[in-house]
């Protein structure tokens, strides 16, 4: 038996990119394919330093198109395989997941944003929710995880494998530049030690025995011949979705109890922005409560609608110009609450800031 | 060249400190070649610091630049306004850190980490030849490739020569007496077998009431101040 | 950074654009002395007001604004497609789609091999130096056996990531008669020069698809002084990466 790379739990000091490596490791990923592309080069560094060691493989592909088809051959074969990209290695990856999507294959891709449109800057920002959540030519059958630090990155990292194999959606974990940059503290753990047991890997394909003879052939496939055909395909796949999502929501809430003056909702990053600025807005005598989608896709929608019934006001806070705001607004639609949004593409944003636009437009 | 690590601190006026920093990816070489930079500084010597790091586009001096500059240094990096709207990394190489090494005064390098491990020092003219260069490995035990006494030492034997370690055991934040003595102890283990020195515990000003002028092993503790949680672009 | 007055230094090609100047790229990069050669080859064929730049991304994106050549910078790998159609709409001007090993090897490997085979009247020049440079020194597709990278930290295995590709051979295997195809090296400029203008004429002789690889140092990725970079390129390369014209308009091929 292999020797294990995380035994028991420990506390460790370690950038956000980092983490997602071992992570994987922990959740016993087989096999890894990537393109170099800034800031998620060093998720595959540290794979190909520590992959020998735990007799995991890893491929650099010539491109992220390859990458993500890649990544699907080797999990229809039955292996845990992930990738990793940002930016314009995001937008190539749509064709790929759009297949996953079709086919239901788990695959797991982690996401540090950077940003957009176009090369933009190798930097930070939250410009890739909309395709994250919604990319390809489908109809968005996918989990998004959009986490807010290290040890979200690690548990998430692992989660997103169990989460892909069980439901069978393509399964993303969305952080940023800047938590892949980072560095602190956290705890990495066995997650059996833990009592997380990981969702085995079953192959599509390749199965044992002859095809026709000892079991059914698999034919896979995913393109159909008529529009009737399509629509039993897809709402297969949206009830299956719609059945899933109460298990898979995540969120997180912070004094959003009571009555409110004004609800915040941010994700990932700009959520401890967020946090940050609760305590600051008491201070100047606002009543002000965070809630916190930890899923994007399936988005927390009961939740979220029941905080912010009771606030006066919404505030959105992203680093982005609208992508979470859509999904909040289509979230709360027909509650009759006044929507403000706080949008920085690219940019950033810190607790004060949040403080300061919300006294602004009180 | 026999080091002797109490030199380190007692320091003759006419020796020239050429010291490298050098350590595992996010083991606090930046913020440990800055102290030392600016130590000498304190003692008014004339010092020129250098960024090395060819291979990490975040986290390195640049962005620190001005302000060090303000403070009296000499400082060899790019300016992060003029590698934006490249796109990518921008992680190059420019004449006057080629030419580093012939400064007047005092050099502190600050060398990236990465496959090559120490070899950027091949571009530095004159550094294969300088008898005053010594090459300092950073160590921080929380960090997973060097957590124990072996992962320590067959990480600085893949380094090639080097003249000291210093042991910089951090968790951020959540940093305690423990973690620090800890690593002293783990470090100055690993010091022995390399048959190398330990020039010091690096400790956060909040921890130096708790631990005094000596960690637990016995080598002498060093104050630093943290200046890289605003070197991040 | 202070621009240094130009009196003791060589004189430049009168077609580089002397704002960005001095040029950011590393000292001992073979980028600055392509682009030279280049450059020299642009002013003596007279075509500065022809030329259309395309750069890919990586360290080929400092060469966005070298020129006083209109330039775009594109997408990575995207730049042979981009500069495909310029000529397409506008069959006047002269493309010139310049690229690492990665935009033409790797992701822009496609596009490569479909504009040599339509036979794109399009000059590619495409810099070898065995690594992806700007990124901090990863693998690249002309990464030598056991070579160590920042995603071969034990050096280059053929056996796991195959062998070096080899570009211009297999262009000039695919492209069509009319083509014209080459490996130069910096450490031969006046070939590389002469080479640059062959595929430039080819260009502007309405010939075909005309392509020039050229093995490039790169010291800060490679870790190695001047000596032993001068030696990697014109011998360790060179071993792998012949140098010569493997495809010339009207010669009859050697089988």
């Amino acid at each position: 038996m292999k020797e294990k790379p995380v035994k028991g739990e420990r506390r460790v000091f370690m950038t956000g990119n980092e983490v997602c490596a071992w992570a994987a490791l922990a959740a016993d990923a087989d096999i890894m394919f990537g393109y170099p592309i800034t800031p998620q080069t060093d998720i595959m560094q540290y794979w190909t330093r520590l992959a020998p060691k735990y007799g995991k493989k890893f491929l650099q592909t010539e491109d992220e198109i390859s990458a993500g088809f890649t990544t699907l051959g080797a999990v229809i074969a039955g292996k845990r395989a992930f990738s990793a990209t940002t930016g314009p290695g995001n937008v190539l990856f749509q064709e790929p997941m759009s297949m996953a999507e079709m086919m239901r294959i788990p695959v797991v891709l982690i996401i540090p944003m950077r940003g957009g449109p176009s090369t933009a800057t190798v930097i930070y920002s939250q410009q890739e929710v909309t395709m994250t959540a919604f990319g390809g030519n489908g109809e968005g059958f996918r989990v998004v995880y959009s986490t807010a630090g290290h040890q979200d990155l690690y548990d998430y990292t692992i989660k997103a494998f169990n989460t892909a194999w069980k439901y069978r959606f393509p399964t993303f974990v969305l952080s940023d530049g800047y938590q892949g940059k980072m560095r602190e503290s956290l705890t990495i753990y066995d997650p059996a030690e833990r009592g997380i047991e990981m969702v085995k890997a079953e192959p599509m394909l390749g199965l044992p025995g002859i095809p026709g003879v000892d079991r059914p052939t698999r034919h896979l496939r995913n393109t159909y011949n008529t529009e009737e055909e399509l629509y039993e395909v897809v709402m297969q796949i949206a009830r299956d979705f719609e059945k899933a999502a109460p298990e898979i929501v995540e969120w997180q809430d912070f004094d959003t109890d009571s009555e409110m003056d004004v609800l915040i909702l941010a994700h990932g990053v700009v959520s401890r922005a967020a946090q940050g600025a609760l305590p600051l807005l008491k201070n100047e005598g606002i009543k002000a409560g965070h809630f916190r989608p930890i899923t994007l896709r399936p988005m927390p929608e009961e939740q979220m609608r029941a905080a912010a019934a009771r606030a006066n006001r919404v505030v959105v806070v992203e680093s982005a110009y609208g992508q979470f705001l859509k999904l909040v607004k289509e979230t709360l639609y027909g509650m009759d609450k006044p929507i403000d949004a706080i949008l920085r593409p690219g940019v950033g944003i810190t607790a004060e800031e949040i403080v300061a636009e919300i006294k602004e437009r009180r | 060249m026999y080091y002797n690590s109490s030199a380190h601190w007692g320091l003759k006026w006419d020796m020239r400190i050429v010291e490298a920093f050098i350590g595992e990816y996010a083991s606090g070489k930046s913020e440990n070649a800055i102290n030392r930079a600016l130590e000498l500084l304190r003692q008014n010597r004339q010092v020129t610091i250098v960024d090395l790091d060819t291979v990490e586009p975040f986290y390195t001096l640049r962005p620190l630049k001005k302000k060090l500059e303000q403070l009296g240094l000499r400082v060899i990096a790019w300016d992060p306004a003029e590698t934006t709207g490249l796109g990518e990394a921008g992680s190059l190489i420019n004449q006057q850190m080629i030419w580093a090494l012939r400064n007047e005064g005092d050099i502190i390098l600050d060398i990236g980490y990465g496959a090559h491990g120490a070899r950027i020092l091949n571009l530095v003219e004159g550094a294969q030849d300088d008898p005053d260069l010594r090459l300092l490995v950073v160590v921080n035990i929380a960090r997973p490739m060097t957590a124990s006494v072996e992962d320590i030492v067959q990480y600085v034997q893949g380094l090639g020569t080097v003249h000291g370690l210093i042991n910089n055991s951090h968790l951020g934040n959540e940093t305690t007496l423990d973690i620090i003595q800890d690593g002293a102890v783990m470090v100055t283990e690993a010091a022995r077998i390399l048959q190398l020195p330990v020039i010091y515990t690096a400790v956060a000003r909040e921890f130096a009431h708790l631990i005094g002028p000596h960690d637990k092993a016995g080598n002498p503790v060093k104050i630093i101040e943290l200046f890289m949680h605003e070197a991040y672009w | 950074m202070a621009k240094e007055t130009i009196a003791l230094t060589p004189a430049m090609p009168k077609c580089w654009n002397p704002d960005s100047k001095p040029h950011k790229f590393c000292p001992g990069c073979g980028h600055g002395l392509t682009l030279k050669m280049l450059g020299q080859a642009i002013d003596e064929l007279g075509i500065q007001d022809k030329v259309i730049f395309g750069c890919d991304i990586g360290c080929s994106l400092l060469s966005w604004d070298f020129f006083n050549v209109d330039s775009v910078q594109t997408h990575h790998g995207r730049t042979t497609p981009v500069i495909t159609g310029i000529k397409r709409a506008r069959p006047e001007l002269i493309g010139i789609a310049y690229m690492g090993d990665g935009g033409g090897y790797a992701i822009g490997a496609q596009h490569l091999v479909n504009a040599a085979t339509r036979n794109e009247k399009i000059t590619a020049i495409l810099i070898n130096n065995t690594n992806y440079g700007m990124t901090g020194g990863q693998m690249a597709p002309t990464t030598l056996p056991g070579q160590i990278t920042e995603t071969t930290p034990f050096g280059r295995d053929p056996e796991d990531s195959g062998y070096p590709t080899m570009g211009p051979e297999m262009v000039a295997a695919i492209a069509r008669e009319g083509a014209y195809v080459a490996r130069g090296s910096m450490a031969n400029l006046r070939q590389l020069k002469r080479f640059l203008k062959k595929a430039l004429e080819n260009q502007m002789e309405g010939n075909g698809f005309s392509f020039v690889e050229v093995l490039s140092s790169c010291p800060t990725n490679w870790r190695t002084n001047a000596e032993a970079t001068w030696r990697f390129v014109e011998k360790d390369m060179a071993e792998h990466f012949p140098v010569g014209e493997f495809k010339v308009p009207g010669k009859k091929e050697e089988k």
